[in-house]
């Protein structure tokens, strides 16, 4: 406890230490030091708890209004903590490379590593909290802390406006989230995370429903599942890639760690909520793969796969909440495990994936890809990060994304003793996941093809060059962790056993036992891709002992054509229009042209762009609300007397067969 | 007979048979044109002839290009190591074994679409587009499928659940659709006619072969093995669904019901070539979702059929 106090007290006293009138390398060394010192802090705390000590829990008397304040910090909270405070560290340190041209600006750098601070403070917040305002006081520091990071450029009107698209976004959140614990305070007569818990799992029925659904729909705006998601190209595409990264990888896995912990408080919930969470989530992880094949700006594209990733583990969480509603612990504890391995591995690369792009975003003023193209000689070490991150994004092995979904495969493909028509489903399930899988191969192929392969598109963009060394640093470290995390699995699999305990409850612990067997699989795979990658070798090397000549080389074969140009290449459009023709109510291409005309032409152009769906219809819902209200009622003839008794009828009908249901049979 | 025989029988059909299958096609759309076709055996010389050849390589290409054809090669090899030819044995097996087997040829895919866009062609990522794409379209039936035998059979390997499909009681009401829906994942994954013609001389109508039209020498060699070794690894899924005979009890029976299946399955590839024009493009994906579809329905099939 005294650990976690200290961790509180220091990254305050760093923060506001960055606001002093100081040099801005030193506002920044004190931003980091203290997060050093804070991430020391937790770590002595949250390890041993990992490790298999019991939970921490603390007190703060407060007098007026809300009582005492209760403290505790268990496996689940540990399990985030002790990478949260780590990433964001590594987020600063690459702040340094990445805002270079800034240190020698008038801008005060203080601020935004004042930011950095409290964004780990509200970490520490939300996942100790055992006292529902803390957990709204870390909530709130969190979102407005992202917001005025992501807001960093705000000379930009742009970015202005998806600042504020997200402030609004995730205060709609909030409110659904005072609303559900509105709910629960007033059935628990108490602020206590615990005696909420107490009175969820005493009263299954309706009202315990309608709080799983507000609890659903705030953590989804918070996690961005679709359809809540609308907020978060905008926010991505906006924000410098660190905070992009972070709140990707990190930030808004608050939404997931709040979803899993409510779940938990509810103990047995319905067997519906588990399919609810999986039908859900499946749809954010289909959705979220197909919006990512039509980006053509790199961190859009990033930004869209975090809510593919989030549909992947929320999968894993629904099988988990499936087996807490049959008893079943096996699959408790494979579903929650492989959940929150996701969400370890999700951080781990997509914060690389964000701050490659980042990297090319420096080196070239642009992530648009299709003015980008044969990065990968000019960048080489951007681009082996990349490329490590897009194949672990695509859950390839050897990388950490194939062990997590590995296991949320073998949940989906349970040889478990259910009802036949519960495996069909979770079959189906697992089908959905194959093909999320294979369209985010697409995509990051695309990605890394066009942006690093080839040659440049552009000839007017900045020439690249590799970027500084406080840059390449947290990439190479978020490599090694993707790396480690899929050749030896038993490391992430040793830091999510103790959530998966937790997650079993009143069930037999020993069923955590269930995922040795998958974990010594993972491991066995590691060595076997990494025989395979040696076989790799030896046959590059075999290749080039019995080569009798050195290889010729020669111009791109180009069909017979022999002047072709850089802009003949395949660029990312051409490459996802086949695909996307097929998914046109998902990947809404806008077009704007002017085709040239008569015997000499003038300026013509073709624009293309990939919009978000759901906001482009949300927006004209509102706006031609008035117009189709207009057009309904002509169509309906509103003058006409059938209309009137045909709406009355059904009036009655509704009626009527609401008070049957309500209070069943008539006597 | 004991696991390590059987594994060198494994092995020496997975790595033999690529190229009889491609010989037996050619020589089965050979007798339907009329002519009197190559050897069976022409694909290993011209392999040969090219593992001798000096290879060029374009100006742009990265070592992303260089690497590209080994580790397609070496990634098919390790998945052909997974995927059951003799019915319920594979030399690698363990549970959920089919996932690592399917993002295995994930893995090999992914590095042959990246070595076709590597060289920065205006054809090139054609073909890799369409080769992503057709896969996102085919990838579900596979899982589908394998989601139906595991729930007919209860094993959870992908040699079990293949191999002891033959032993379920809905075998007979499954055995047909699943092996027609392996039979389009064979066309989709080897790049075979309707989905692709692997003979056009047309780049604009092309899938695996715009690829690799930048591979020469010794990289062609292993890209084209690679290929031939995908189309025998779905026949023996094939063979393996179908065999009746125990690998264990029976290995000489077995083997030869397998190689004998995987034949008929090459002359059934050919048969298709040449009777069948390829699809249209536009069409290829409905052709691919209909496999899903019928696996889809088989899932079901085996469901209904289970249950309590």
């Amino acid at each position: 406890m005294t650990a976690l106090n200290v961790a509180v007290f220091v990254l305050l006293l760093g923060a506001a230490a960055c606001l002093l009138p100081l040099r801005k390398t030193t506002h920044a060394g004190i931003g980091l030091f203290t997060q050093l010192l804070a991430t020391g802090a937790v770590w002595s705390v949250a390890v041993p708890i990992l490790a298999g000590h019991a939970p921490v829990v603390g007190e703060l008397a407060w007098a007026y209004p809300v009582g005492t304040l209760r403290v505790r910090l268990d496996a689940l909270g540990a399990f985030f903590l002790v990478w949260s405070l780590p990433m964001t560290l590594l987020g600063g340190l690459y702040a340094i490379g990445y805002l270079k041209p800034y240190f020698r600006s008038t801008r005060h750098l203080g601020l935004h590593y004042a930011l950095l601070n409290l964004t780990s403070l509200s970490f520490v917040l939300v996942y100790t909290a055992d006292h529902a305002l803390i957990f709204l006081l870390g909530w709130e520091t969190a979102a407005l802390a992202a917001w005025l990071l992501v807001i960093w450029d705000y000379t930009n009107q742009k970015v202005r406006f998806a600042g504020f698209n997200y402030l609004v976004s995730t205060h709609i959140g909030l409110i659904f989230l005072v609303a559900a614990f509105m709910v629960l305070y007033t059935h628990s007569g108490s602020w206590d995370l615990g005696s909420f818990g107490q009175w969820l799992r005493g009263n299954a029925g309706s009202e315990r429903n309608l709080v799983f659904l507000l609890l659903v729909t705030s953590f989804g705006l918070k996690s961005a599942f679709f359809p809540f998601h609308s907020w978060l190209p905008r926010a991505h595409a906006a924000a410098p890639a660190h905070v992009s990264a972070l709140m990707s990888g990190v930030i808004h896995k608050a939404g997931l760690y709040a979803l899993v912990r409510f779940v938990f408080l509810i103990g047995k919930p319905d067997e519906w909520m588990g399919w609810f969470l999986i039908g859900f989530s499946a749809l954010s992880a289909v959705v979220g793969a197909l919006y990512t094949v039509g980006q053509r700006d790199l961190k859009r594209l990033l930004g869209y796969s975090s809510t593919e990733n989030v549909g992947i583990a929320g999968i894993g969480f629904g099988v988990g909440c499936l087996g807490l509603s049959w008893g079943h612990a096996p699959l408790v504890a494979i579903g929650f495990a492989g959940g929150l391995l996701h969400v370890l591995n999700h951080a781990f690369f997509k914060c690389q994936l964000f701050y490659a792009a980042g990297a090319v975003y420096q080196a070239t003023h642009t992530v648009d890809m299709e003015r980008l193209g044969g990065l990968s000689r000019l960048m080489p070490w951007t681009s082996l990060s990349f490329l490590l991150g897009g194949v672990a994004i695509a859950a390839l092995p050897p990388l950490n994304g194939f062990a997590s979904e590995f296991v949320i495969y073998s949940g989906l493909f349970t040889d478990a003793p259910i009802g036949a028509g519960a495996k069909v489903a979770l079959c189906a399930a697992g089908a959905l996941l194959a093909f999320v899988g294979a369209v985010s191969a697409l995509s990051i192929t695309r990605a890394f093809g066009i942006v690093f392969l080839g040659t440049p598109r552009d000839r007017s963009t900045a020439p690249a060059s590799e970027v500084s060394r406080w840059m390449l640093a947290p990439m190479g470290i978020h490599a090694a962790g993707v790396i480690a995390l899929g050749v030896f699995p038993l490391l992430g699999f040793k830091l999510v056993q103790g959530p998966a305990i937790v997650a079993l409850g009143s069930l037999p612990r020993s069923a955590v036992g269930v995922l040795q067997p998958i974990a010594t699989t993972l491991t066995w795979i590691g060595m076997v891709s990494g025989g395979l990658v040696l076989a790799i070798e030896l046959l590059i090397w075999l290749r080039a002992r019995t080569a009798s000549r050195p290889a010729a080389t020669h111009v791109t074969w180009g069909c017979g054509y022999p002047s072709a140009s850089a802009r003949m290449q395949y660029t990312g459009s051409s490459f996802s229009a086949d695909f996307g023709a097929r998914f046109r109510s998902v990947m809404t291409i806008l077009r704007r042209q002017k085709a040239p005309t008569g015997y000499f032409p003038d300026e013509s152009y073709l624009i293309t762009d990939c919009v978000d769906a759901v906001e482009r219809r949300l927006f004209s819902v509102i706006g031609h609300g008035d117009a189709s209200a207009g057009e309904l009622s002509k169509r309906l003839h509103e003058d006409d007397p059938r209309v009137a008794f045909a709406a009355a009828l059904l009036g009655i009908v509704v009626i009527a067969g609401v008070l049957v249901l309500t209070s069943g049979p008539l006597p | 007979m004991s696991r390590l025989p059987l594994g060198l029988v494994h092995v020496a059909i997975v790595l033999g048979m690529p190229v009889l299958m491609v010989g037996l096609v050619n020589r089965t759309k050979a007798l339907w044109a009329g002519r009197k076709g190559p050897p069976l055996l022409q694909l290993g010389w011209d392999l040969l002839r090219l593992l001798r050849k000096r290879p060029v390589f374009s100006r742009v290409a990265t070592p992303v290009f260089r690497t590209g054809a080994w580790v397609v090669l070496a990634a098919s090899v390790l998945a052909a190591m997974i995927a059951p030819v003799l019915g319920s044995f594979a030399p690698i097996e363990f549970r959920h074994d089919f996932i690592f087997f399917a993002y295995v040829l994930g893995f090999a895919r992914l590095f042959l679409m990246l070595s076709a866009l590597d060289v920065g062609s205006a054809f090139e990522g054609m073909g890799a587009a369409r080769e992503a794409s057709f896969t996102a379209f085919i990838e579900p039936a596979l899982f589908l499928l394998i989601g139906t035998a595991g729930i007919a059979t209860g094993h959870t390997s992908f040699a079990g659940l293949v191999g002891h499909l033959h032993e379920a009681d809905s075998f007979r009401w499954l055995a047909l659709p699943l092996a027609g829906v392996l039979f389009v994942l064979l066309q989709a994954e080897a790049s075979r006619v309707p989905v692709d013609d692997p003979l056009t001389h047309l780049e604009l109508t092309m899938v695996h072969e715009v690829m690799i039209l930048d591979h020469s020498g010794p990289e062609l060699a292993a890209m084209q093995y690679a290929a031939a070794l995908k189309m025998t690894l779905y026949a023996g899924l094939i063979a393996a669904l179908l065999n009746p005979f125990d690998p264990v009890a029976a290995p000489l029976a077995c083997v030869l019901a397998s190689l004998a299946v995987m034949a008929c399955v090459a002359v059934a590839v050919g048969c298709v070539e040449s009777l069948v024009a390829r699809l249209r493009m536009r069409l290829v994906p409905q052709y691919l979702m209909l496999a899903s579809a019928v696996a889809a329905l088989c899932l079901g099939g085996a469901g209904w059929w289970t249950r309590a």
